[in-house]
C-alpha cells in the first residue's frame, strides 16, 4: 500500500471496502416494529418449566415456547440445551424466558453441533414486543447469542454471550429496550450491538447498563443506532471499545441522540489479527476494511450524541476519537452526505488516563469536521490530535467547527495504513504506557491460548 | 380529562379522620374530599374515592393514541391541524438550555420530620403516599440529578435562548398513562404546547409510558417572569395534583440572579390523590413548618421568592416582618394569587430574625401551609 499521506482523500477512501454490516445469513427481513397487533391469550398467564430430566414435561425450551403465549413465563432449569430458541410473532408479546438469574452460566444454550438455521442464534426474538430473557449463557452460535429484531421493547438481562460468529447481544430495527447486567466476550464482531433504529417522533430509549464486554472485535457497535444510553458499564480488552457508526449498508443513517455515560473504557488494544479465540474476521467488522485497534470511544459519524463522565484509560491509539464518515460524505445522495456530518455532539467531564497511572496513547482525536460539536470539563493527561487543540471547541458548540485536515488524515491513517496480513501494522501508530492493575483482569494485546 | 369542581375545606381538615382505611361514606364526611369530575368514554363521572381514581387511571392507561381515533372523524379537522411549524432556534447570542426530565412515581412523605415546628406538636399521620413528579436527569436519563422534588426542576433561560426539554414518561403501575409538559410564559408552536386536545392532539400532547419527546420553547422578551409548567395530558388535573408541576424562570439577557431565589408552590393533596382522609395543604409538597422549605438569607442580600398557586384554591402569601412592592408599585405583605398564577416577593433583606411565611387563608395556614424564614444579621 502507498503511504497514506500521498493519496488524495477520495482515492484513500476508495481503498476502503464496505460490505454489508451484518455478516450472518438467515436474518429475518426488517419490518415495521410494533405493527403486529397484540394477541395475548385471554385468561391467566401460564408458567412452563423446562429441564433435562424425565420429570419435566418439556425437555427443550423450543417445546415450551411452542405451547406458550404472550405474557406466559418459561422457567428453564440448569443444564445444557443444544437448540436455537425461536420466539417469532406477536403471539409471544411479553413472554418471559427465565433461566438462572443468579448463575446464568449454569443454563447453557449450546450452538456447537447444530446445523443450518438452528446454528444461527441462541435466542431469536422477531416481531414480538416486550419479551424478557434472563439468566442464560449462549455460546458457539454462528451468528448471535441473543438477537432481537423488529420489536418494540425487550429486556435482556443477566445474560452471558460468548464465542459467537457475529454479535453477543444484539437488537436490530427495534424501538426501545434494555440490556443490563450481562457479559459478552470472544465474539468476532461486537459484544453488544444496537443498530438501524427507526427514527421516531416520540422515541423509545434503549438503555444498556452494567454490562461487561471484553475480548471482542468491538466492545459495542452501533450502526445507525438512535436513542441509546450506554451507562455504568465496562468495555475492555476489545479491538476498540464503543463505536457508534454511520453506514449506508443499513437503513436510517446516522447514529443520533445517543449517550455514553459513566462507563469504564480501558485497554482496548486487542490485536485479533495476530490470533484470536474466534474466527478472525475476513472482511473486517461492521463494513470496514478494518477498524483501528486501540481506540476507547470512536464516533465514526454521529449527531446529538453526548459522551460524558466516562473513565477512559490505557487505549494505545486514542481514548476518544470523532471523525467524519468520509465514505458517506463522498456519496451523491444529499441525505447520505448529511448523515456523514458530525453534528451537535458533546464530549464533557470525561476522565482520561486514570489519574496518570494508565495513560492513553493519545487522549482525544477530533478532525474538526461538522457543526456544533463541543468539549468541556474533560481531564486530559496525554496529548490530543491535533496537538494544538484547535478543533476542541468549548460548549455550547460553534455554528461551524474548524476542520483540521492533518488531524483527519492522521485518523484515517489508523484505518488505511494497516494491512490485515501483517498484524504488526495495527500496532505501528500505538503509543504505549505502563498499565494500572485492575482486579481480576489482565491486559490483552495478543491472544495466546 | 379530569377537572376540579368547588373545593370544600375547613377546620376538620386538620383533625382529619385517622387511619388510611376509608370507605365511601367516610369519604363524603371528609371536608377535604373536593369534587372531581371526569369524562370516561364520553360520560361524566364523579371522582370521590380512591376507588373512583383507580377507575380513572385505568381508563387513562388504556386511552388510545389520538391519531388512531381521529381517522373516523376526519371531517372535523381543520387544515390548521396538519400545518407544520418550524422548530425554534436560539436568537443570535442566545443559547440552548437543555434539560432531561422524566415523569416518575415516587414514595412521598409530606411531613418527613414528623412535626409541626410552629405549634410544637406532631404533624398528623399518615403522611405517605405515592406521588408523581418531574425528576431531573443527566443526559440520556443516565442518572437522576438530586432527589425527587416538588416542584420539579426549575427551568432557567434568558431572553433569546431556547429551553429544550428532553422529556421521558417513566410512569409505571397505575401511573402508566400518557403525560406531557405544558409551560406557561414562554413561546411555543402547537407541537410543543404539551396539551392533549382530543382528536386535535399534536405530537407533544400525548407521551406514553416509555416514550420520550423533546419540547423546544422560546424565551422571548415578553417571557420575562416566573411561570408554572405542568402536565396537560388527558389526565392533567389528577396528575398535576399528584406532583407533576414545576417552574420556568426567564430573565432579561445578562440580568443578575438574586442572592436568594426560591420557587414556592402553594398547593394541596386531596384524599382522592393520597388515599389519606384529609386535605393536606402544602408548600412544595410538604406540610407544616420544618417540613416545608426553610429559607435562609442574610441582611443585605437581594431576595426573590416566587410563589405559584398550584391547586384550585386562592391563596395569599405573607411573610412576617417584611414588605415589598407589587407589580403596580403598591407596598404589600399579603398579596393574593390564584391557580397557576405567580407573584414575586422581591426585596433587599434588612430585618434579621426567625420569621414565618404562610398562606393567610386561615384554614390553609392551620393545615400546614406555613414555613420558616430565617434571616442572619
Amino acid at each position: 500500500m502507498l503511504p497514506f499521506g500521498s493519496l488524495p482523500l477520495a482515492a484513500s477512501v476508495a481503498l476502503l471496502a464496505f460490505p454489508t454490516a451484518a455478516l450472518a445469513v438467515d436474518y429475518p427481513p426488517a419490518g415495521n416494529p410494533g405493527k403486529g397487533g397484540t394477541k395475548v391469550r385471554a385468561g391467566k398467564a401460564k408458567t412452563f418449566t423446562v429441564c433435562k430430566q424425565r420429570k419435566c414435561k418439556y425437555r427443550s425450551i423450543g417445546a415450551a415456547v411452542r405451547k406458550a403465549r404472550g405474557g406466559d413465563t418459561i422457567k428453564v432449569k440448569n443444564g445444557t440445551y443444544k437448540e436455537s430458541v425461536n420466539i417469532t410473532g406477536s403471539r409471544y408479546d411479553r413472554l418471559k424466558l427465565v433461566g438462572n438469574a443468579g448463575k446464568p452460566r449454569k443454563v447453557v444454550l449450546q450452538g456447537k453441533g447444530l446445523k443450518g438455521a438452528k446454528a444461527q442464534n441462541g435466542v431469536l426474538i422477531n416481531n414480538a414486543d416486550g419479551v424478557t430473557v434472563k439468566g442464560f449463557y449462549a455460546r458457539n452460535y454462528k451468528a448471535n447469542g441473543f438477537f432481537v429484531v423488529n420489536a418494540v421493547g425487550y429486556t435482556l438481562t443477566k445474560l452471558v454471550a460468548g464465542h459467537t460468529g457475529v454479535y453477543g447481544i444484539y437488537a436490530f430495527n427495534s424501538k426501545g429496550g434494555t440490556m443490563s447486567r450481562s457479559e459478552a466476550f470472544q465474539n468476532n464482531d461486537a459484544g453488544f450491538y444496537i443498530g438501524q433504529t427507526p427514527p421516531q417522533s416520540k422515541p423509545k430509549r434503549s438503555i444498556v447498563s452494567k454490562v461487561k464486554s471484553h475480548t471482542n472485535v468491538l466492545g459495542f457497535s452501533g450502526t445507525n443506532m438512535r436513542y441509546v444510553t450506554i451507562k455504568d458499564s465496562d468495555f475492555y480488552n476489545n479491538g476498540s471499545g464503543i463505536v457508534p457508526n454511520a453506514l449506508d449498508s443499513e437503513k436510517f443513517p446516522p447514529p443520533d441522540r445517543n449517550v455514553i455515560s459513566g462507563n469504564r473504557i480501558f485497554w482496548n488494544n486487542f490485536n485479533y489479527y495476530a490470533g484470536a479465540p474466534f474466527t478472525i474476521p475476513a472482511s473486517g467488522p461492521a463494513g470496514l476494511a478494518g477498524y483501528p485497534i486501540g481506540v476507547g470511544v470512536l464516533l465514526f459519524g454521529s449527531q446529538n450524541t453526548v459522551v460524558e463522565k466516562n473513565k477512559i484509560f490505557g487505549n494505545w491509539l486514542a481514548g476518544f476519537g470523532a471523525i467524519q464518515q468520509i465514505q458517506l460524505a463522498l456519496q451523491k445522495d444529499p441525505k447520505l452526505q448529511e448523515a456523514s456530518v458530525l453534528r451537535a455532539n458533546t464530549v464533557r467531564n470525561n476522565d482520561f488516563g486514570l489519574g496518570g497511572s494508565d495513560l492513553n496513547g493519545r487522549d482525544m482525536l477530533y478532525d474538526g469536521s461538522g457543526t456544533g460539536n463541543c468539549f468541556a470539563g474533560n481531564v486530559v493527561r496525554s496529548p490530543n490530535v491535533p496537538a494544538d487543540n484547535s478543533t476542541f471547541a468549548p460548549c455550547p458548540g460553534p455554528a461551524a467547527n474548524t476542520l483540521n485536515s492533518s488531524a483527519q488524515q492522521e485518523g484515517l491513517s489508523w484505518v488505511l495504513g494497516v494491512n490485515k496480513s501483517d498484524p504488526s501494522t495495527f500496532e505501528k501508530f500505538w503509543i504505549k504506557h505502563p498499565h494500572s492493575s485492575q482486579k481480576g483482569i489482565v491486559p490483552l494485546e495478543r491472544y495466546t491460548r | 380529562m379530569v377537572y376540579m369542581g368547588d373545593g370544600i375545606d375547613g377546620w376538620n381538615d386538620v383533625h382529619g379522620i385517622d387511619g388510611a382505611r376509608l370507605d365511601r361514606r367516610k369519604f363524603f364526611g371528609v371536608g377535604g374530599a373536593a369534587l372531581l369530575l371526569c369524562t370516561i368514554d364520553g360520560k361524566q363521572v364523579a371522582v370521590r374515592t380512591p376507588g373512583d381514581v383507580e377507575k380513572v387511571d385505568a381508563a387513562m392507561a388504556s386511552l388510545r393514541r389520538p391519531r388512531t381515533v381521529a381517522k373516523r372523524r376526519q371531517a372535523q379537522r381543520d387544515p390548521l391541524d396538519s400545518a407544520a411549524f418550524p422548530t425554534p432556534q436560539p436568537q443570535p447570542g442566545g443559547q440552548q438550555r437543555e434539560y432531561w426530565i422524566a415523569a416518575r412515581p415516587v414514595k412521598w412523605n409530606v411531613a418527613p420530620n414528623g412535626n409541626d415546628q410552629w405549634m410544637g406538636k406532631p404533624a398528623p399521620r399518615p403522611s405517605r403516599f405515592t406521588a408523581f413528579v418531574y425528576q431531573r436527569y443527566s443526559a440520556g436519563f443516565a442518572e437522576p440529578i438530586g432527589p425527587p422534588r416538588m416542584p420539579g426542576p426549575t427551568l432557567r433561560a434568558e431572553v433569546g435562548d431556547t429551553i429544550v426539554v428532553n422529556f421521558r414518561n417513566m410512569g409505571t403501575g397505575r401511573f402508566a398513562q400518557p403525560v406531557t409538559v405544558h409551560p406557561h410564559g414562554v413561546r411555543y408552536t402547537p407541537d410543543y404546547d404539551g396539551a392533549y386536545l382530543g382528536d386535535f392532539t399534536r405530537v407533544g400532547g400525548f407521551v406514553e409510558p416509555g416514550e420520550e419527546f423533546t419540547y423546544v420553547w422560546e424565551a422571548t422578551p415578553d417571557s420575562v417572569g416566573v411561570w408554572p409548567y405542568h402536565d396537560h395530558g388527558p389526565n392533567h388535573t389528577l396528575n398535576t395534583f399528584r406532583g407533576l408541576f414545576g417552574a420556568v424562570i426567564v430573565k432579561p439577557k445578562g440580568a443578575p440572579i438574586p442572592d436568594v431565589e426560591r420557587v414556592l408552590y402553594m398547593h394541596s393533596f386531596s384524599p382522592q390523590v393520597t388515599g389519606i382522609p384529609r386535605l393536606i395543604h402544602c408548600i412544595n409538597g410538604r406540610t407544616f413548618a420544618g417540613n416545608t422549605p426553610t429559607i435562609r438569607a442574610k441582611v443585605g442580600q437581594s431576595v426573590e421568592l416566587h410563589v405559584i398557586g398550584g391547586d384550585s384554591n386562592f391563596h395569599t402569601f405573607h411573610i412576617h416582618g417584611h414588605r415589598w412592592p407589587d407589580s403596580g408599585g403598591a407596598n404589600v405583605d399579603n398579596p393574593t394569587l390564584g391557580p397557576n398564577e405567580t407573584i414575586t416577593a422581591a426585596f433587599r433583606e434588612d430585618n434579621p430574625g426567625r420569621w414565618l411565611y404562610h398562606c393567610h387563608v386561615f384554614t390553609h395556614q392551620d393545615a400546614g401551609m406555613a414555613g420558616w424564614y430565617l434571616v442572619d444579621p
